[in-house]
This record gives structure tokens, sequence and C-alpha cells, in this order.
């Protein structure tokens, strides 16, 4: 099974989000016969429920495929299926540390988008070489010649390196694994060095406790050693080396190079954290391989269970789902209105909606989160500066001196026709214009800066609305700025409710505060008695609408089989009520936490 | 088991289906009624043999439109309940539509041992019994309650429905009023209830028909309300009203949560099991599986389920509190009950509840508190 270091290869698949790697990377299985064609599923690598339902990847997968190539030789190709979506840009970071070469996708209709640029970005911050392909050739709108255009002038890899795909048709697949082969280099570690092993991944098993997933770039890795993680300075003996075909296979070693797993009984997934450098106890290596850049969240949102005696089974849920998703962190926040829960900070909204659907999915929770906000830093008035990830958290005006709020930089790619709504749209949303660049194929990059809470704050539907689902976005972190901003309550049957509270630029908070209120009004059901919604700024109310009290509920009839019919459709009506909760005397549903999202 | 004393019977037959309805009732299936009724005498025979029943206190026969069934098939049908033993004084309800409501009818019936009639006379209103598809008119409706006195009849429900579209306060009150006049001892008004199901329904659901709001129809209800009060009736369920000791038995009994077996195609049945739980089953919907069933073993339960003693408790406090003139049924639910109290839906009486007005208005909010 051992492949001299020449001949093995470490990719990653990296593209705009549906533009097909995922697809590519299960023609590559079949083609190598890594997986049988029988046994073969739609997006093998695909292992989340939740991936194969929504069909997209978010966590990086880690594959090893035997090729052998027209030159005789048998290659082994280390892959590693990467997500799309902008949140998870963090995962691409991962993998693309652990390899060599990526296979840069590009959809034959759509071109280059957003994320194609951010993540070719990222492949050559890593040196990667880079095999471009153009993907799903066979549609209709497909045009090859105009995107192999693109690739050589936006991204200055030749035209002639690009490779004409249709991973659905299985078109171009050899061509790409012998692409690979000849173009990205072998790994250049020593195998008798000091062990160096990258963890990228790490996931967690019930049965045999944290399995992590690394590349060893120098050494060799053997079962029965002692594993160092040299960022803890903790050791665990190594149970367990293996390769993924794609399912877990136990080998006897992992050598420079290699791609594979390593289980130690690690119980606590901190102590096998993604970045960290793995070597041998017994024969350390000097200096560790430089980590990556901390994955930062940005933005946070409450998470409180409807019921509140599932408020230690969401703890011990959270503490789970940390172990396979490194990004998500969270601590106890305590809410008047909602009572016990986590503050979490997430990469964005996509990851939010996600680890929210999968500690209720995965941990039959039923859970209620709040409109997720960025993370203010408040200067105060005794020259203090505070950061505030929670709108309620925000001290009183009289104690601050300043506001400052994340800005990012927007990248914002769009076919030409729709470059003035795109302005628009970022010019009411308080973004700062810098650029644009017209590229081949009608194609236009935008850059702004702008407000992250703006972003986050119903941007990315509103850019497809008005591009006809054209525009595509990536953004980063660019800085905090002060801006002129206030906070917003809002007061449900005369009591104000924390989790509604958000920070608003002031100029817009008036007007902010009535759509609110509107659209609370539509959304909360009515109750046994009016309730009034009023929002308030700094106190004064700005805002106020009132939910008319239930007129009539009862049934006229309930005799006999009526009986039956009536508790049954009663109780099914209890049990829709669960997902409300309950605020002083008045049921909220989840939406209503979410309507500071969307109040254009 | 708990000793059974009520009996429903089930005839699902009607001349007509109405757009409304969506009991288990269909449209008369020529020479179907025969072999029908051989079949439901049959269920209550075996029924009388194998359950704990008798004597009755009280049989109600239900529909459809029982008053179909000739004088000879009602006596059939009376003769397997006679058997299980009826006790002395007992109520014995038939429902009838004013059509069948003849000299002879009545004479049968009465022979047949029944003693209270239902009359299905929904409105006096030309326009609102079209709407609803009535075969009859008003001055039909009006002649039977007549008829069925003169017959000999000295209790008399009449069933009306308000809330009808193209009807207002006004029509309404008159067809209230002229019922009154006619001294019946019993009154029933059913807001017009629109059923997914039902023909009406869909019309609904197409924007055809517009529904009145839940102003105008309680508007209609307490305005009814308040004549009857007047006029001495007392308002003792939601929709129901009655002279001093005219309240209908059989209903009270199942509002009570008494057992009681129903028979015939769709029928429902309540018994009480020794472990204090509560067991709920139904007959087979449709009249021709119905027969073959029932015809050859007797028996003919589609479904049952068994209710916990504390889902049971729910289950009766749930229907306890439409009865207005108070009931003990919540006293399992106290943190419930003073709750409501609380909200003022429910009001002390008697060391019992009952509804407030706007509790009558909110009675599903008030029952469902009652269920986990």
């Amino acid at each position: 099974m051992s492949t001299p270091t020449k001949l093995t290869r470490a990719i990653s698949v990296i593209a705009h989000v549906d533009h097909g790697k995922t697809t590519l990377s299960d023609r590559l299985l079949e083609y190598t016969g890594t997986v049988a064609p029988r046994d073969m599923v739609e997006q093998v690598l695909d292992q989340l429920e939740l991936e194969r339902e929504r069909g997209i990847t978010i966590k990086a997968q880690a594959v090893r495929m035997l090729y052998k190539a027209d030159d005789g030789q048998t290659y082994q190709i280390n892959l590693i299926d990467t997500p799309g979506h902008v949140d998870f840009s963090y995962e691409v970071s991962r993998a693309l540390a652990a390899c060599d070469g990526a296979i840069l996708v590009v959809d034959a209709s759509q071109g280059i988008e957003a994320q194609t640029l951010a993540n070719v970005h990222q492949a050559l911050e890593h040196h990667l070489k880079i095999v471009p392909v153009v993907n799903k050739i066979d549609l209709p709108q497909a045009d090859p010649e105009l995107v192999r255009e693109e690739i050589e002038k936006v991204i200055g890899l030749p035209a002639e390196s690009v490779i004409f795909a249709s991973a659905r048709q299985g078109i171009g697949t050899k061509e790409i694994l012998e692409a690979v082969v000849r173009e990205v280099p072998p790994p250049t570690g020593d195998p008798a060095a000091p062990l160096r092993a990258l963890i990228f991944d790490a996931k967690f098993d019930a049965y045999r406790g944290v399995v992590t997933y690394v590349r060893v770039l120098e050494g060799t890795l053997r079962k029965g050693v002692r594993a160092q993680m040299m960022q803890t300075g903790k050791s665990f003996e190594v149970d367990e080396v293996g390769i993924f075909r794609p399912e877990r296979t136990p080998v006897d070693d992992l050598s420079a190079g290699e791609v594979g797993y390593l289980i130690a009984n690690i119980r606590n997934v901190r102590d096998s954290r993604v970045g960290d450098t793995v070597t041998d106890a017994a024969r350390p290596a000097p200096t560790p391989l430089p980590g990556y850049r901390h994955v930062t969240p940005m933005v946070f949102a409450g998470l409180f269970p409807t019921d509140s005696d599932q408020y230690q089974q969401l703890k011990e849920a959270l503490e789970k789902l940390q172990l396979n998703d490194a990004a998500l962190v969270y601590e106890p926040e305590t809410s008047a209105a909602l009572g016990f829960g986590f503050r979490c900070g997430f990469l964005g909204l996509l990851h939010m909606e996600i680890v929210q659907e999968r500690l209720e999915r995965e941990f039959n929770l039923t859970l209620l989160g709040t409109a997720p906000t960025v993370e203010y830093r408040v200067k105060l008035r005794n020259g203090e500066e505070v950061p505030v990830d929670n709108p309620d958290h925000l001290p009183s005006p009289s104690e601050i001196e300043s506001i400052s709020e994340p800005i990012v930089l927007a990248t914002i790619v769009v076919p030409s026709a729709y470059v003035g709504n795109m302005m628009q749209l970022s010019q009411e949303r308080r973004g700062q214009y810098l650029n644009t660049v017209y590229e081949p194929g009608d194609r236009v990059v935008l850059t702004y800066r702008m407000p992250l809470a703006e972003i986050i704050h119903d941007y990315y539907d509103q850019l497809k609305s008005r591009s006809k689902g054209y525009a595509s976005l990536d953004y980063e972190l660019v800085g905090f700025e002060e801006a002129n901003l206030v906070k917003l309550d809002v007061l449900v049957g005369g009591s104000p409710v924390d989790a509604l509270s958000m920070i608003v630029d002031r100029s817009k908070a008036q007007q902010q505060g009535r759509r609110l209120a509107e659209k609370l009004k539509t959304l909360i059901p009515r109750q046994l008695f009016e309730v009034p919604i009023q929002a308030a700024i700094g106190g004064k109310i700005v805002a106020r609408e009132t939910v008319p009290a239930m007129r009539k509920d009862v049934t006229a009839k309930c005799y006999g089989g009526d009986v039956t019919r009536k508790r049954k459709l009663l109780e099914k009506q209890k049990e829709g009520k669960k997902r409300l909760k309950r605020v002083g005397n008045v049921e909220i549903p989840q939406e209503a936490f979410m309507a500071v999202l969307s109040l254009d | 088991m708990e000793r059974i004393h009520s009996l429903y019977l089930h005839v699902p037959f009607c001349t007509w289906v109405c757009k409304y309805c969506d009991f288990n009732a269909y449209a008369v299936l020529e020479g179907l009624i025969p072999r029908y009724v051989d079949a439901l005498a049959r269920e209550i025979e075996l029924a009388g043999a194998e359950l704990p029943i008798g004597p009755l206190d009280t049989v109600f026969i239900g529909g459809g439109t029982p008053s179909l069934l000739t004088t000879a098939q009602l006596r059939q049908l009376m003769a397997p309940v006679g058997s299980i033993g009826i006790a002395p004084g007992a109520e014995i309800t038939l429902e009838a539509n004013p059509s069948n409501v003849t000299t002879e009818h009545v004479d049968g019936w009465l022979e047949a041992g029944v003693n209270r009639i239902s009359i299905g006379v929904q409105s006096l209103q030309p326009d609102a019994l079209r709407f609803l598809e009535r075969l009859h008119s008003g001055a039909d409706a009006i002649a039977a309650i007549r008829t069925a006195r003169a017959g000999g009849f000295s209790n008399i429900n009449a069933d009306l429905l308000y809330g009808i579209p193209g009807v207002n306060l006004a029509g309404w009150l008159e067809s209230v009023d002229a019922v009154l006049a006619e001294g019946v001892q019993h009154l029933s008004a059913y807001e017009l209830t629109v059923e997914s199901k039902t023909r009406l329904g869909q019309e609904v659901r197409t924007g055809l028909v517009r529904m009145p709001d839940a102003d105008d129809q309680l508007e209609q209800y307490w305005a009814a309300a308040a004549r009857l009060e007047a006029a001495h009736y007392l308002h003792y369920e939601i929709s129901n009203w009655a002279r001093p000791g005219f309240a209908c038995r059989h209903n009270l009994a199942s509002w009570h949560y008494q057992p009681y077996l129903g028979c015939g195609a769709g029928a429902h049945s309540m018994f009480r099991r020794n472990d204090g739980r509560t067991e709920r089953r139904w007959n087979i919907n449709g009249p021709h599986a119905y027969i073959k069933q029932a015809s050859a073993s007797g028996y003919a339960v589609a479904g049952s389920e068994t209710l916990s003693t504390e889902r049971a408790r729910g289950e009766a406090a749930m229907i306890g509190v439409r009865l207005l003139e108070g009931t003990d049924a919540v006293s399992d639910f106290p943190a419930e009950r003073t709750q409501l109290v609380r909200a003022g839906l429910l009001a002390e009486h008697h060391g019992g509840v009952r509804l407030t007005r706007r509790g009558i208005e909110l009675a599903n909010q008030v029952g469902a508190a009652f269920l986990r």
C-alpha cells in the first residue's frame, strides 16, 4: 500500500458554490475505482444528512484515490473536497493548507464569481499549483471559450492549461487526473525527519473519541507512537492511523505527503485543535508548522431552548457539535425574556442556520434563535473599551464615548446590466464605493467598504433579487470604524423584550422602529388579550402597533365523535404552540425574533 | 367496565346531503335502508348480549335523517333496544326533517316509544334555506312543530343555524322568535361552521361564498341568547337552551362524561374501564361496508383508542366546561383553573366554575388548557 513520495499528490477542489465541485469529486472517485459504481450515491463525500438534502458541502472531506496514469505509474492522490459558500471559507483555508495543488472548477455558463476569486487568492497564498477546469460544458447556455478567456484574463492562468469537462457526463475526468499528476508537485517532506503533521479537521466519533484529520508533511506517523500536540503540549498514544477510501481504513503508517487520520483516545476536541502540529513525543520536531489564520466568528446570536428543561441538553449538544465545527463559539447567556441559553458566534448567516438546524435535528431540541448581530467595540467615557456582541448589553448612552462597528471589504461580481441596482443597494446600506473593474464576458467586479451589520441584514437576499440571481458576493473583515449608532428597544405587552433589541444607525432608527413594530404586528399571533408593541430609542417611544385580541374560538357542536376530533385538533394546536416562546404572558413565535433582519 | 345507560343509533341516510354537512350521511341509497336496519338491529342485539348495558335512561336516534325510516323499520330497531331494557321515564329522542313530520309518522314514533323529537328547522328565511340546500320551506318547518305537538309530543327541540351568509341580525331573530312562538321546549342554535371537506368549504375556499366575520357571528349568537333568556330558557350548553327540566338528558350524560354505546355506521362509543381508563371506539363509516360487516358478525368497529386516566380527565374537563350551569370537571387542574379565572375566561360558581361571556367566545382556548 505504500507509495513512493514522488508518486503522491494532495489536492483540493475549489469553486464557487454550485459550480459542481462535489459532482466532479464523485466522478474522480468513480474513475479511479475508489468507489464502485454500484455503491455510488449522489454526493458520496457529503456525509451529513443536511449536506445531501441541501445539495451543499459544509465540511471538508478527505479521501485517498489510486490512479494508474498514462506514464504507467500508479499515483496516490489525496483529495480534499471543500465547501463553496462564503461562510465556510475557513474550511477551504484549512483544506488548502494541507494540499500541494487545487482543481479550480468554474461553471461554463456562470463564469468566474466572487468566491471563485476568493478561493483562488487563498490557493495562491498557500502556493498551490492550480489546475483550471471549466465544468458543465454540456449545458445549452454554456460558453466554455469565453470562460476560458476569463480565466486567463482575470486569474492569469494560461488559457491552454484549461480543461473542458462535464462532471455530470464524465467528460474530461481523465484529462483532469493526468493534469494533476503532471502539474501538481509531489510533497517535499522527508519521511525520515522528525514527525510534523498538520491537523486540518477533527470529528467526534461516539465510540472512538476524536478522529483527527491530518496531513503528514515531514516524517512518518505510526500506530503506537505517542503523538504530541505542539500547541497544547498534550500527548496521546496513537491507537490507529488510517486513510479515507472514502470510509475510514486503518493502515500501518502515514508518511510525508500523505493524508489520513489518527485516533488516540482523545476525549476532548480541544485537545485536537485544527491548525496544531502533531509530532512524536519520543522524537519531537523543533518547531511547529505555521498554523493558519485563526477563525473569527462574524455574527452573534442567542440560542435558547423553547422548553427551559432542555438547557442542559443544549449545553451538551453544543459541546458535541463544536467537536465537528471548530468555527462555532458559545458562552452562556441569560435573557430576561428568554431565560437561559447561549450566545453563539458564527461565521455567517448560513453557518448560523446550519448550526441551529443540526442542533435541532441531531440532538432533538426545539430552539429559538435571536436575530444575529455583529460585535461592536464600545469606547467608554472612562477610557475603557468593551466588545458588545449583544445589543441588550450596550452600556447606557451617558457612559459611551463612541461605538465602532466591523467593516468589511465586499466584492460583488455581477453582469453590467445590474451595476446600477447593486450601487443603489450598497448606497442604501451605508456602503462606501471603492472601485469598478470591467472583465471580459460582460462581468463587473465592484468593491465596497461596508458595515458588516448591513450585510447580515438581508443584504445578500436583496443582492440576489435585484440582480435576478446573477450577483455573487464575497467579503472579508478589514477593521472597525466609528459610527453614529443607537440602541432600539422593543416592548411587547408593555415589557421590554431584550432579545428584540437592535443597534442601528441613528439616522435610520425611527424608520426602522416603525417598520419593526409593523412587522411584529403581523408575526405575533392574536392572544386572549390586546398586545401593544412599542419601539423605543433611549426610553422615548417612536412607534406603536397593537395586535388585537383573539375574537372568537369556539366549536359549535361537541357530540359523540366530535369530542375525539376536537381533542385531537386542540392537542395538535397545543403542540404547535411549543414553538412559541412565552415572554411575560405573550406567546412570541421564532419568526418574530428574526423580524429585524428584513425590514426593507 | 362501568355500566352503560345511554344508547345512540345512527341512521346515515338523507334525501339530499346539504352542502354544509360533514356528518356521516349519504343521499338515500335505493334499497339499502331495509338491509341497513337489519344490520343495525343485529349490532344492537349483540352489544346488548356482550356489554354491561341497561336499563337505558336515554336513547338518541340521530343521523342523517332517521325520520326517513318507516314506522315498521323504527319498530324493528326498537325491539332489541327493548330487550336491553328501558328505564321508566327514559328519554327517547328521534331527529326529524320537517318534510317527514306527518300525522302518521308522529303516531308511529310515539307508538315505538319515542318521546322527544328534534326537528331540523335551521332557518325560516327562504333565501337562507335555499343557500343551505334545505328541501323544505319555513312554513313546512313551523307546520312540523305543530304536527308533532298536536300528535302528542310534549318535548320538542328545534335546531337553528346562525351566521348564514345573507342573513342579517333581524332576519336571524325573526327565525328565533317564530320558533319560540311555537312553544318548543328546547332550542339548539349552531353557528354555520365551514368544514373543509364539504361543498360549502370549497365555495368559501374559491371565494364564491364569503362567511360573516366573527363580530357578526357573535352578535347573532348573543342576541339570540338574550331573547331566549328573556323567554325563560336556560342556556345550559354553549349551543343549547331549554325550558327548566327539558335539557337533553342524552347529551348531558355524554357531557358529564358518562359512558355510552353508539350503534350504526360511523357511530362512536365511549366506555369506562375498571382501571379508570377511557376507551373510545368508532364504527365503519360507509353504509355498504357497515351492512356487510354488521350482518355477518354483529360487530362493525373500525378503530378505538384508550385514554390514560390523566388524558381522560383533560377530555372530561374540555367537554365539561361547555356546560354553563357550572362544572366540577376542572377540579383536577387547579393551576389552569386559577389561570383561566384570572384571565377572565372562567368564573367561580357554587364551588365549581363556569365559562364567562368571554370564556364562551373562546371556549376552545379554555378547553385546550386541560389537554397536555
